[in-house]
């Protein structure tokens, strides 16, 4: 009576060349989909493997070529679960971060299959074309593969030395793997490799140092004085491109850093750039400022129409309210109108300038914060040409507030 | 030694990377974590770290995996969209145990949902985002301190235990520009990754024996092992066998709950005499010890427990409130997801009510301070 022996699993097949596959550097890790029972007593596969998500542990393979330069990767793959990465193949292509992909049941060139599965998996289960998945030609073309060949799993040393050959080829390798006698193995085409993406970042960054941090801001913290508000909040608000923003950081650091406050700045703003509403709340005083938006603002200032017609109506009694001339109809009982954007033109040439500008206001309107911290914000803020002329506009505004409300406010 | 220095809270997440030891970011930019990307492509090359651009979230949570395995301390960012798609690798993370940091921005979704406004929807998502049983750590900052405190937390955990940690934020403190001391060096404590003391013949890649983790081996380095997110044995090697995936299980629920003193981590204020407590974290709980201070000027006896740790849930604190709290208010930017826990761990000994909107705008301290002076409802 004979006893049929089981045919091999896959990985069984694989695990015999991998254990002949000598290689003079460091272990290749194997990179797979493929789910694999090393059961009844049988060993590892001898190198490090990942075995992760179908498709996804061709991304995998970036981070660890980012991590381990002169790792050979092996990615031993069926078209189904490289289908299912096409997306991270491509990319990882277009990165050229070196990689040899085994194709099982592999039609390069020609049909061909691989040895059944003892569980029958492999057999039944691999239904999927190569006409629908992409042919691993296709995929060697797509990656420019540095070596495209076919190895055969009935001749396990000349598939070790195909893989030995294509781990020590830069870039890409594509290698076929077929358990059909009848197709042709080796190598079958060369080309020259293409620039790595991890050496051209690494070349790219080498040199590159860590800048020290250099502040124009004193080394030794600003104390708040004895006349510091507890909370004080401030929101200007306007459109998009009036540069509210940038108002507001240079604002908050100039009450955080300059006057030794505690501060906050909280922008609030659409998905566009330029032209929708913008706004931004600080909020500063001797106490740690939890809450950080200026919902009971205490000085309001609106830099469009827009703004105001939504700010104003809502701002407490005692708030003191700036309206740029032009966003508000003249009458009395309404905000003091001081012309921002108009001297922001004036002195910078642009509007974008009206949020620094008006911070001019709100050191006329109050004590909290000096004309001289705003100054050392905006030119920590600012690059070195913009500086004197939104300073200049900044003081302007300073000046013409101080003249119409005769004094400070809060 | 600290340096003061005004950073947003996206900053303060990046710079914490950095301090932290994390040389490898893989992300794809989205609102409103994008800073963070924008900061560390800028910053990692300068420390001899790598920023790549990935195609995509599954993409990037899928490299951060690898390079981890390659022996870097690695992080991405994202929103919800991306943290969505970036679930089937936590998994994958989690039952391999890669330590990693995940940052999830949160804004209102789903979907798209509203990109540059303010949500914290995302919370049980952290906790369950991927399927099957299993533990998770969250931390979440409500300051551009504490998201430099915890991103160097988050990735300390991340060492320690062996595992994926989320560092939840929102579009609120990313964009809050404020004072961060920046701790020397010199005095902050960074976990850096431990190494096998066995030699490569006698190394096993994981130990369920007891509750602590074992060194992950870096790959490439004479170690030959095995991740794999099937179910494993210690070997590494994939096993169906019941009596080891048992063992596996408990051993994944202890590696995190017999060390819950290290892991979790909030602040109480003025909780001491307090009747009633809100239970906040993120910006809520910015707006919540605002609250605080205005009920307690109205004669309330208010305090705040600030929740800086969201997964594992402070159930033995919680606990330990409701013997003598009469009234839990929580407040949330989604509809009642901590709530639920708190009244599960509260059960009948006190009220706990939710203050809830999930439409961009946050909470403001009135809208808590006006559910305060409401009568309690009845138990």
């Amino acid at each position: 009576m004979t006893v049929a022996t089981p045919p091999k699993t896959t990985w069984e097949s694989l695990q015999e060349v991998f254990e002949i596959v000598s290689l003079r550097g460091p272990d290749p890790i194997i990179l797979s989909s493929i789910p694999y029972l090393p059961s009844d007593g049988h060993r590892h596969t001898k190198f490090p493997v990942v075995l992760g998500p179908p498709g996804r542990v061709i991304s995998v393979a970036v981070g660890l070529r980012a991590a381990l330069p002169d790792t050979p990767l092996l990615l031993v793959t069926a078209a189904d679960s490289a289908t299912l990465g096409t997306n991270h193949l491509i990319h990882t292509a277009r990165r050229n971060i070196g990689m040899t992909l085994l194709v099982l049941r592999s039609d390069l060139l020609e049909a061909g299959d691989i040895p059944v599965d003892r569980t029958g998996w492999a057999s039944t289960g691999y239904q999927v074309t190569m006409e629908q998945a992409g042919t691993p030609l296709e995929w060697a073309i797509a990656l420019q593969a540095s070596l495209v060949g076919r190895g055969s799993l009935l001749n396990p040393s000349e598939l070790a030395n195909l893989i030995v050959e294509a781990v020590e080829t830069p870039g890409f390798s594509v290698i076929g793997v077929t358990g059909d006698p009848t197709l042709r193995t080796g190598v079958m085409s060369r080309r020259s490799d293409w620039p790595e993406y991890f050496t051209t970042y690494r070349a790219w960054s080498e040199g590159m140092v860590e800048l020290p941090t250099s502040s124009i801001w004193p080394v030794t913290p600003a104390q708040p004085r004895s006349s510091a508000p507890t909370r004080l909040e401030v929101r200007i608000a306007g459109i998009g491109g009036q540069g509210v923003k940038l108002a507001g950081t240079v604002l908050s650091e100039a009450a955080g850093l300059g006057e030794g406050l505690w501060a906050t700045q909280f922008g609030d703003y659409g998905s566009a750039t330029r032209g929708g509403p913008s706004r931004v709340d600080v909020v500063m005083g001797s106490k740690r400022i939890s809450y950080p938006a200026a919902d009971d603002a205490d000085i309001l200032i609106v830099l469009s129409r827009d703004a105001a017609a939504a700010q104003l109506p809502r701002a407490r009694p005692a708030a003191a309210c700036v309206a740029d001339e032009g966003t508000v109809d003249p009458g009395p009982g309404g905000p003091l109108v001081v012309p921002i954007a108009q001297l922001a033109r004036e002195h910078t040439g642009t509007t974008i300038a009206a949020g620094v500008t008006s911070l001019g206001c709100v050191a006329a309107l109050s004590d909290a914060v000096s004309l001289d911290s705003l100054r050392i914000a905006l030119r920590a803020r600012l690059p070195e040409r913009k500086v004197e002329t939104n300073l200049r506009a900044m003081e302007a505004a300073y000046e013409l507030t101080t003249v119409l409300t005769g004094g400070k406010q809060t | 030694m600290s340096t003061p220095s005004f950073m947003h809270g996206n900053q303060a997440i990046a710079d914490g990377a950095i301090a932290a030891g994390c040389r490898f970011y893989a992300g794809y930019p989205i609102t409103p974590s994008t800073e963070i990307a924008e900061t560390l492509s800028g910053r990692l090359p300068e420390v001899g770290g790598v920023y790549i651009q990935m195609e995509d979230e599954i993409a990037s949570m899928a490299a951060v995996i690898g390079a981890s395995l390659g022996g870097l301390k690695s992080a991405t960012a994202t929103s919800g969209p991306g943290f969505s798609l970036m679930q089937e690798n936590l998994g994958f993370a989690v039952v391999g145990e890669v330590p990693c940091v995940i940052v999830n921005v949160q804004r209102v979704g789903p979907s798209t949902g509203l990109p540059t406004k303010v949500a914290q929807g995302d919370v049980l998502q952290a906790r369950w985002g991927t399927h099957g049983d299993h533990r998770i750590i969250t931390l979440y900052p409500s300051s551009a301190q504490e998201a430099f405190d915890l991103t160097v937390k988050a990735f300390n955990l991340a060492e320690r235990f062996r595992t994926p940690v989320i560092l939840l934020s929102d579009a609120i403190v990313a964009g809050l520009l404020e004072k961060v001391e920046i701790p020397d060096p010199a005095d902050l404590e960074v976990v850096a990754r431990a190494r096998p003391t066995v030699a490569p013949e006698q190394y096993r890649p994981f130990d369920y024996s007891g509750s602590d983790v074992t060194p992950l081996a870096k790959f490439g380095s004479g170690y030959r092992f095995h991740i794999t997110g099937l179910l494993h044995d210690e070997s590494g090697a994939p096993t169906e066998d019941s009596e080891v995936v048992a063992r596996w299980l408990d051993y994944m629920q202890r590696k995190l709950d017999d060390h819950l003193d290290e892991i979790l981590d909030w602040d109480e204020i003025r909780l001491d005499d307090a009747d009633t407590a809100i239970v906040a974290y993120g910006c809520t709980a910015r707006s919540a010890e605002h609250a605080v201070d205005l009920a307690r000027e109205r004669g309330h006896r208010v305090g705040l427990l600030k929740l800086k740790t969201i997964w594992p849930f402070a159930d033995d604190m919680i606990e330990r409130l409701a013997g003598r709290i009469d009234r839990f208010v929580v407040p949330e930017l989604n509809l009642g997801q901590i709530r639920s826990e708190v009244q599960r761990v509260v059960g009948g000994l006190a009220t706990v009510e939710g203050i809830n909107r999930a439409d961009g705008l946050q909470i403001s301290p009135e809208q808590i301070l006006a559910a305060i002076a409401e009568k309690a409802p009845a138990r």
